[in-house]
């Protein structure tokens, strides 16, 4: 591989790519704003300037400035080299580059961050970026002098909302035009765009549109400051309380990469952010991901029922066992679930083989709109999966399943998961005898349960996720389980022991190792999916 | 040395003068003629002859630039003709579209034939109705007499030209700018490489030139370019042929003047333009545009030891002959060779601060530097011609302009920070004068 030099160290790079992104590759950070290495070059925002040393033999292009001589009471002329921003400069073998070591891009890149702020209100207090924002942390690194230009700054629109998503702060905008190549190059929907000139430049919407998209939070990702705002994240935390795990979107079939980030003192999830993973989402995740975060929270199973009432898990255990002595293997159904983990799915799989239990069905979300971005119209993050593991024992499709309960061939149903993937399915369960429901949320399944037990979300559990691609992905479990939930392979591991079938695992490490050898190689969990924290 | 020429200007203050019969009977067309006997790589040698730095204000020289284009390509050519001349003091394209735009129309099929291109986009400044009125109407001739179409004067290679309405802005005169603005995009400079001979106008191979540029290659090609190179006083620095200069401010006889290229600013201001209104002494002369630096009458340039400048050692900077290499080593800018004189009766300050004005309304905003730092610098101005700035605020000025300079995409940023730098390092003293005696001494007027 061809190699540059930038500052003291040796900097690998393939053929075409530019400085700024072989350097981040090697894990150097040269400072930008505009810059993103999912989006167009615009070199625009000239934080990135790095000086190029001429090729030996050769003149540097040298530029005339001035100083001033304060005893001389004159102005000195000086000689300045041409910098080039990395952003855009393609690396070349041999090339040799200063950027923290060259006096003339800490003052290019000092008269930039000053700039920047000329016109900013610099109101971090009740700014929403404040903690991860690249005004601050620049300031810090390569300004750190106060604010010489003591004028009223340039006035600018406010808190303009740009659609159902985002605000605008047209005062804290860099005019970076992330968010507009975000929208012409990741939406494929040129909706945004600069308006008017110089210092009075504006982000607008088109006219008779809103930002309305379905990647709209991807602006307000990429913004490197506090211009956009998403109205679902804002004035809701502090960024520095929040802590990150790095998860997997169970959205859709895709399982997007993103990090959760959660308040350790309340136990919150606040928000979703993209992962970057080249191999699935690149930098990105969808609005309807983005939001997914929501569920964790919304409509959550997270007490036992029997009958309809409130119970102990440990009396819906009893219950749910009482069910399944009743029932034995003939009439009762196994139901694994696309919206759940290899490790939980795998865990009732060993459950149903234990109590020799061969009618195993698959459920899951219903279908819905995708697209070719990201979006995919699968809604169950570990269909794959599912299909992997349960293959051996002849899964079949929850078509099978209702016609099994119409033909009165299940009265006994034990379902992991919370939906069904059709209205129609979700009327069959109401005939069955018994239905335990091993769910995260309230819904069609719940409803009907005889038994409920109370299953951790994804962000409350570890797990394993197949996507449409066939790629197994770990998630980490953010925070503790809310209420009496507990991740379902606990549970059903609890009704395992109590049914005397214990399944011989006990930790999630020990089950992993359990299930490798159970599971096809795709469907082993690959640690090396987690990506950079 | 004073050569004055009438290859574009036979026709200025005649009447009827931009029509084609007109032109004809001034032996106009027949350059074209010459051109098109030649093969296209043919016309290419003959152009580098001439030396023809572009008029545009970069002074590329027009024969190379053409030779970029791609020999062979999928795509289509174009030829786009910048005439959005929109750089303060500049005045010559205009008269060339008003008063004879046969010419700009020969050079337009000369340039498509030399650069493979079949249709060619005038891109004229929106403001200038009379030109794009002329434009069209010679073009309407030309195409009735079959000089324009499918087979120019017989020749089976088709040309067509469109005149196209700018957008309002300064920056649609940056090449660039312009071919975004022609495509209906936001009038910004892209970035560069890819170059236009690569990726110009509509994703195609294209070539941007200057009115002007295209307009004397008629006459050059009639001429035979080479000796119409060596009309050139410039000629060893590759810098030929004739050319319009303007002139402009405080003379008595502002206007265009076409010479050969050699002329002196001294000539220039005192022989053509009538010197200075009112006899007054010069305070100050800005060569080519507002985007050049200002001089004085008497500074004396540092040359560098090139032989060839040897003739002009211990000159003023009023005496060294005007171009494009000339005028970069003896630390200036050619730019549009349109001179704006102040005469001392005015006050150096204020024209600084008219000239930001202008910079920081025009500047793109796309750069940091130039979008901030012209905006900061105008307010620094502002509030010295109120006499409410203070030193420190004065000192702030050329560390602005310094990290304006080199640092931005186009040279609309350099174009800002050259005159900040030029006007604060030679008129010092009159900034002074307004902070600390609130411009008591200063003559706190633009207009004689
Ligand atoms: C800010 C800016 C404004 C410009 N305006 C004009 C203009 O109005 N007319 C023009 O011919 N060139 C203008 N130019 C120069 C063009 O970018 C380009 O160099 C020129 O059109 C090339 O033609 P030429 O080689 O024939 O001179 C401008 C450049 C800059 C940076
Ligand atoms: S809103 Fe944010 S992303 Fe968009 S241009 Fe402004 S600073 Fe950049
Ligand atoms: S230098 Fe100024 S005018 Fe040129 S692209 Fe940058 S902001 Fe626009
Ligand atoms: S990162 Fe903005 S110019 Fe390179």
């Amino acid at each position: 591989m061809p190699n540059f030099k930038l500052d003291d160290r040796e900097i690998p790079f393939e053929p075409g790519e530019t400085i700024i992104r072989a350097a981040q590759k090697a894990g150097i950070d040269i400072p930008h704003y505009c810059w993103h290495a999912g989006l167009s070059v615009a070199a625009n925002c000239r934080m990135c300037l790095v000086e190029l040393m001429p090729p030996p033999g050769r003149p540097a292009m040298l530029l005339d400035v001035l100083a001033w001589d304060k005893i001389k009471q004159e102005y000195l002329p000086q000689k300045k080299p041409k910098l080039v921003p990395s952003c855009q400069q393609a690396a070349a073998d041999g090339m040799v580059v200063k950027s923290q070591t060259s006096e003339h891009v800490d003052v290019a890149r000092a008269s930039v961050q000053e700039l920047l702020l000329l016109n900013h209100p610099v109101d971090c207090p009740i700014c929403d970026q404040a903690g991860e924002c690249r005004l601050q942390d620049y300031w810090l690194e390569h300004q750190g002098t106060k604010k010489r230009m003591r004028d009223e700054p340039v006035h600018k629109p406010k808190a303009v909302v740009f659609g159902p998503t985002i605000v605008y702060d047209a005062e804290r905008c860099i005019v970076c035009t992330r968010c507009v190549r975000v929208s012409d190059e990741l939406a494929k929907d040129p909706v945004l765009s600069v308006r008017e000139r110089g210092n009075l430049n504006e982000i607008v919407v088109a006219p008779g549109r809103q930002l309305d998209h379905p990647y709209t939070l991807m602006t307000e990702y990429v913004c490197p400051v506090g211009a956009l705002t998403s109205i679902d994240f804002r004035f809701k935390a502090r960024v520095w309380f929040l802590r990150s795990r790095r998860t997997v979107c169970v959205g859709c079939a895709t399982g997007c990469n993103s990090f959760s980030d959660f308040d350790p003192r309340d136990q919150k999830v606040y928000r979703y952010r993209p992962r970057e993973n080249l191999a699935v989402n690149k930098f990105w995740m969808c609005d309807d991901g983005m939001l997914d975060y929501r569920r964790i929270h919304e409509g959550r199973v997270l007490e036992a029922r029997v009958a309809g009432r409130p119970a102990t898990v440990a009396a819906a255990l009893a219950t749910a066992a009482q069910l399944l002595v009743a029932a034995g293997p003939a009439s009762t159904a196994v139901v694994l679930s696309a919206e759940h983990s290899n490790e939980d799915n795998f865990a009732l799989l060993s459950l149903a083989k234990s109590l020799g239990f061969s009618d195993i069905y698959q459920s899951g979300r219903p279908a819905g709109q995708g697209d070719d971005i990201l979006r995919h119209p699968d809604k169950n993050p570990n269909s794959a999966g599912v299909a992997a593991l349960g293959k051996a024992s002849g899964l079949k499709s929850f078509v099978e399943l209702v016609e099994a309960i119409r033909a009165g061939k299940a009265s006994t149903v034990i379902a992991l998961g919370s939906a069904t993937p059709t209205g129609s399915g979700a009327a069959a369960l109401a005939e069955v005898r018994s239905l335990i429901a091993i769910a995260t949320h309230e819904g069609a399944v719940v409803d009907r349960a005889s038994v409920v037990l109370p299953a951790s979300s994804w962000a409350e559990a570890d797990g394993t996720f197949v996507n449409a691609k066939g790629m197994s992905q770990e998630s980490e479990r953010a925070i503790h389980p809310h209420g009496s939930s507990q991740p379902a392979f606990r549970l059903i591991s609890e009704l395992a022991a109590l049914l005397g079938k214990p399944l011989g695992w006990k930790k999630l490490t020990e089950l992993r190792a359990a299930m490798a050898p159970a599971a096809p190689r795709s469907v082993a969990p690959d640690s090396a999916s987690l990506g950079a924290e | 040395m004073i050569k004055q020429t009438t290859y574009l200007s036979h026709s200025y203050g005649k009447p009827n003068s931009w029509t084609l019969s007109a032109y004809e009977s001034a032996g106009g067309y027949r350059g074209v003629r010459k051109a098109l006997a030649l093969t296209r790589e043919g016309v290419i040698e003959e152009a580098k002859k001439a030396h023809v730095r572009g008029r545009g204000g970069a002074g590329f020289d027009c024969g190379t630039k053409w030779s970029f284009m791609p020999k062979e390509s999928k795509k289509p050519h174009y030829l786009v003709v910048n005439a959005d001349e929109g750089e303060p003091g500049t005045f010559k394209d205009r008269s060339i579209m008003e008063m004879n735009p046969h010419s700009l129309i020969e050079g337009c099929i000369i340039g498509c034939y030399g650069i493979g291109a079949h249709a060619c986009y005038i891109y004229v400044r929106d403001e200038l109705h009379l030109s794009k009125a002329r434009l069209w109407g010679a073009i309407r001739e030309a195409k009735a007499k079959g000089y324009l179409g499918n087979n120019p004067f017989g020749k089976d290679y088709p040309v067509e030209l469109y005149v196209h309405s700018g957008a309002g802005a300064y920056i649609c005169g940056e090449e660039t700018a312009l071919l975004n603005s022609l495509e209906g995009r936001r009038g910004e400079p892209r970035l560069k490489p890819p170059f236009p001979a690569q990726y110009g106008a509509f994703g195609c191979p294209s070539t941007v030139n200057n009115v002007e540029t295209l307009a004397i290659m008629a006459s050059a090609f009639d001429m035979g370019c080479d000796e119409f190179s060596k009309l050139s006083e410039l000629h060893p620095f590759n810098d030929g042929g004739a050319r319009l200069f303007g002139v402009s401010g405080h003379v008595n006889r502002p206007g265009i003047y076409e010479a050969a290229v050699g002329l002196t600013l001294r000539e220039l201001i005192y022989d053509l333009g009538g010197g200075v209104l009112q006899g007054r002494s010069i305070l100050g002369v800005i060569p080519g545009g507002s985007s050049c630096p200002v001089h004085l009458p008497d500074e004396l340039p540092t040359l560098p030891p090139d032989p060839r400048y040897d003739a002009y050692r211990g000159k003023s900077i009023l005496d060294i002959p005007l171009g494009v290499d000339t005028f970069r080593s003896a630390g200036s800018m050619l730019g549009t060779c349109c001179a704006m004189v102040l005469s001392d009766a005015v006050d150096p300050v204020l024209a600084l601060h008219n000239v930001m004005r202008f910079y920081r309304h025009e500047s793109c905003g796309q750069c940091t530097p130039c979008r901030e730092g012209c905006g900061w610098i105008e307010r620094i101005l502002n509030k010295v011609v109120e006499g409410k700035a203070t030193i420190d605020e004065l000192d702030r000025v050329h560390e602005i302009a310094s990290n304006i300079t080199g640092n931005t995409i186009c040279a609309f940023g350099d174009g800002a920070a050259q005159p900040a730098l030029a006007f604060i390092k030679r008129y010092r003293k009159h900034f002074e004068d307004y902070i600390v005696n609130g411009g008591k001494s200063q003559t706190r007027r633009l207009t004689v």
